[in-house]
């Protein structure tokens, strides 16, 4: 009886000890919504169409993130740059390229697809809404920002 | 029974025709042999080295597209010398090469890409600069990227001997060899694109294609060509209900491999801006637009109160949307008075051969061009009106040393392949058939071809000669549009209902009905008031069109229609080959010709049937096949896409001859009608503005 009592408070003792340690560690747990999550470099968000050194876009419109892509979300309609319209730096560029949401599983296939390293996964994930309408994301919306300084095309 | 000769290939023994080149023999024996260069029907090139085999006892590798096969020979297509071979080969041919297949048109579709994915290394070895010449506009419609041209001179033979053009050639050696047009810097030719299609490559792309989508992107639709009467077989190339391109390399259709510019790009007529999509009334004269409810009643109503009628009908609608018209007019309006504008005089041929069998028949097929060993063109140009045929004749001339005789009131661009040619003077070209009378004579059977300047009585005596000549001698009469003959065949005529058979009452020719004083007019996809003056106000009109035509401008009520590849049904090119045409793409607001005619019909209170619009179409084609005399043909082939002709002679046809009505609109290769103002391709090519339509009738 006595030894038990013992045993029983020899292992709160221990159980404090370790809240206790615990206690003055840093906190891992992350305070979203009220602070930004922190992301590993390989987290799969809302994909971001990128640019090259110039400004230019990086898309081809070469199709092969859309054929590669499993849920069959992604749309483009390409079409050719010219002398005063020059949008990317291939023969053609995607006059009109949409992604999805309410399909996209952010499985990355069409990143690992993608011959110009154009299409990436960016860490934007707040995207939920209660319109449908709303989820199909256009070009405009993908694309990352002209660099400062970039050259005028 | 031609000789066979006995060889191994690969160890196995196979027999093949004597002659035949091994890599055709490999072929026939389900054994591939890889070939750039070769192309079968065309000379022999020997360019690319990609057929090399072994045979026994030669000291080196032979190229099995000129190498005949012979009794014992033995030969081996894949060992480990061939697989070296085939790698080195392909390493060069991409030393220069871009490799830039995300961006190039013909990625997923390209033969160097299967090539080298099948027999190819996985790296090179080069590691130099690429060469790099900027990419050439030859034209509005062919483009030229020198870096992925692979150099195996198929564009060249294509234009040299299937089209007997000759624009293309080759220029500087080695490395920097590139094709060049016959202009240096850009071309001046029938711009079919045939260098295009041929092309294994991206090197050769089409201005109307170019970078806009990616092969698997589409769905393809193989249907008629909407243009002249031949009849090919185009592929669209569909993506969200637009055709993004029209090619043809299933090479299914009657017409092989071929397409004339207007196959391959007059489509986009079909996505022209001008395009009508909702109905419109006239209102304080003025057409406004309205609801189709509202336009069917308008439509009914003016019909209804008008006594007399006049029905006009189109070379270009379906014979199911002609056959019902016909009907419509004959059963609904209970009018005689109908016809269309006519390009050839099918009744008077079809009389001139009346009680001939249904087999052999005096009538030949497209095919019988390709085969027969002597050809009699009377009138036309091919070239222009007809380029399939041209094509079909070119390639009999070529290949099976076909002998072509020619009678015409100019010298036209198949004279260049012709045994004999005669300038006649209009009218007198019958006449002038006693100069060939002796060299025919002595060919085997001949295939008299004529146009639209042979007509009336003079088919008669046309036939009378033919019947001198020994063999068996067949006849083509040439009309304009893609649905010319089946317009006649189904009884778009005052005389003659479906079939050839007598109308039960005769009523008035086309001229005589726009002359006179009938209260109300039904015109379907035609442009009469191009040619005939039509007094505005003075009856009621009305017009289904899919463009605000002269003749649409002066309609009571105007009714969008489809276009010919934004519905099914059937077409009966000008040899009566029967084809299905396919539903390719829908077009908002417009409604098929036959939609139309059962809305007005059933707004009317007639009862003439196929009131369901899904499958109106269908119940049509089953009731010309139960009615139409000729039109029981096979319905499975034509489902799955065969050409199947008409068995039209069935008797006597008594008919009123008409010769002054009978006249070609001599469209070139780069007008067609109405269809031809809106197709943006036609018009953009230079060669458009010198080939000048002689008469400028149109539709
Ligand atoms: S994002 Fe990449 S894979 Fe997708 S079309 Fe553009 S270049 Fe091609
Ligand atoms: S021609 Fe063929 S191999 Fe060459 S870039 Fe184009 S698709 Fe690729
Ligand atoms: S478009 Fe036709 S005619 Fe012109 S170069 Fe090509 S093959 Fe020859
Ligand atoms: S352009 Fe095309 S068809 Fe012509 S030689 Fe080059 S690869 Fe061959
Ligand atoms: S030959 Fe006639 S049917 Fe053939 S593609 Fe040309 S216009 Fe069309
Ligand atoms: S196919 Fe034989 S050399 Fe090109």
């Amino acid at each position: 009886m006595i030894s038990d009592t013992l045993n029983t408070a020899g292992a709160i003792a221990k159980g404090m000890a370790t809240t206790l340690k615990e206690l003055f560690q840093p906190t891992i747990t992350e305070d979203y919504p009220f602070e930004p999550p922190n992301f590993e470099g390989r987290f799969r968000g809302v994909h971001v169409l990128q640019r090259d050194a110039n400004g230019l876009e990086k898309c081809v419109a070469c199709f092969l993130c859309a054929a590669a892509c499993p849920s069959n979300c992604i749309y483009i309609e390409a079409t050719e740059n010219t002398g005063d319209n020059r949008v990317s730096a291939g023969d053609r560029y995607a006059k009109v390229y949409n992604i999805d949401y309410n399909r996209c599983i952010f499985c990355g296939y069409c990143v690992e697809a993608c011959p110009t390293d154009a299409i990436t996964h960016g860490h934007d994930f707040e995207i939920a809404s209660y319109e449908t309408g709303t989820l199909v994301y256009r070009k405009e919306q993908l694309l990352a920002k002209e660099p400062q300084g970039a050259p005028a095309k | 029974m031609p000789e066979l000769v006995k060889f191994k290939l690969n160890d196995k023994e196979l027999t093949a025709e004597k002659g035949t080149l091994l890599i055709e023999a490999a072929r026939q024996n389900g054994v591939e042999i890889p070939a750039f260069c070769y192309y079968p029907g065309l000379s022999l090139q020997a360019a690319c080295r990609m057929c090399l085999v072994d045979i026994e006892k030669r000291p080196k590798l032979a190229t099995a597209c000129t190498e005949p096969v012979m009794e014992g020979m033995v030969v081996w297509s894949d060992n480990e010398k061939i697989h070296t071979a085939r790698k080195t080969t392909l390493e060069f041919l991409l030393t220069n090469h871009p490799l830039d297949c995300p961006v190039c048109d013909k990625g997923g579709e390209c033969e160097l890409q299967d090539m080298v994915f099948r027999y190819g290394a996985g790296g090179s070895r080069f590691v130099e600069e690429k060469l790099h010449v900027p990419e050439q506009k030859w034209s509005p419609v062919v483009y030229y990227d020198a870096p992925r041209c692979i150099l195996c001179y198929r564009c060249i033979r294509i234009c040299n001997e299937g089209m007997g053009v000759g624009a293309l050639g080759l220029n500087y050696r080695g490395v920097n060899s590139e094709i060049v047009p016959n202009k240096g810097d850009h071309l001046e030719c029938e711009e079919c694109g045939m260098c295009i299609d041929i092309c294994p490559v991206g090197a050769l792309t089409s201005g109307a294609y170019r970078y806009q989508t990616r092969p698997w992107e589409m769905t393809y639709v193989a249907t008629p060509c909407a243009h002249c009467g031949d009849g090919c077989k185009v592929t669209l190339s569909v993506r969200n209900n637009q055709i993004m391109r029209g090619n043809n390399r299933d090479a299914s259709g009657l017409n092989g491999e071929f397409l004339c510019i207007k196959g391959r790009y007059g489509y986009d007529f079909t996505h022209s801006a001008e395009r009508i999509t909702k109905p419109r009334v006239r209102k304080n004269d003025e057409l406004v637009e309205c609801t189709w409810t509202e336009a069917i009643a308008a439509a009914a109503a003016g019909l209804k109160a008008a006594k007399t009628h006049g029905v006009i009908g189109s070379t270009h609608t379906t014979n199911e949307e002609n056959f019902f018209l016909q009907k419509f007019a004959r059963q609904g309006l209970k009018t005689p008075h109908i016809d269309h504008r006519r390009s050839a005089d099918f009744p008077a041929l079809m009389d001139a051969l009346a009680g001939r069998p249904a087999t052999p028949s005096a009538l030949a097929t497209s095919r019988d061009v390709l085969e027969a060993p002597a050809v009699l063109l009377i009138g036309n140009n091919p070239t222009d009106q007809h380029p399939m045929l041209a094509w079909n004749i070119r390639t009999a001339v070529r290949l099976r040393k076909q002998h072509l005789y020619i009678v015409n009131r100019a010298s036209i661009p198949l004279v260049a392949q012709a045994e004999a040619a005669k300038i006649a003077k209009a009218g007198e070209e019958i006449e002038e058939l006693e100069r060939f009378r002796d060299a025919l004579a002595k060919e085997k059977d001949v295939v008299i071809i004529f146009g639209s300047e042979v007509k009336g009585a003079d088919i008669t005596k046309l036939v009378a000669f033919g019947d001198t000549l020994p063999g068996h001698t067949r006849y083509i009469a040439l009309a304009d549009n893609a649905n010319s003959r089946g317009a006649v065949d189904m009884g778009v005529l005052p005389d003659l209902g479906p079939g050839y058979q007598p109308a039960a009452q005769a009523g008035m020719a086309l001229d005589e009905m726009l002359a006179g004083n009938l209260e109300a007019f039904l015109i379907v996809g035609a442009n009469p008031a191009r040619r005939y003056l039509i007094q505005a106000g003075k009856a009621f009109v009305v017009v289904q069109d899919m463009f605000l035509t002269e003749t649409a401008q002066i309609a009571d009520v105007l009714l969008p229609s489809a276009g010919p590849y934004e519905k099914g049904g059937t077409v009966t090119n000008t040899y009566g080959e029967v084809q299905r045409q396919k539903l390719g793409l829908l077009v908002n607001g417009a409604k098929t010709d036959l939609e139309i005619l059962s809305l007005i019909a059933r707004a009317m209170g007639f009862d003439l049937g196929a009131a369901n619009a899904a499958t109106q179409s269908n119940e049509v084609f089953e009731e010309i096949r139960r009615s139409v005399k000729g039109y029981n043909i096979a319905a499975a082939a034509l489902w799955t896409g065969s050409a199947v002709p008409a068995v039209t002679l069935n008797g006597a046809v008594p008919h009123r001859d008409r010769p002054d009505l009978i006249a070609s609109s001599n469209d070139t290769l780069f007008t067609s009608g109405t269809l031809g103002r809106y197709c943006s391709a036609l018009s953009a090519v230079a060669e458009a503005k010198e080939r000048k339509n002689p008469e400028g009738i149109g539709k």
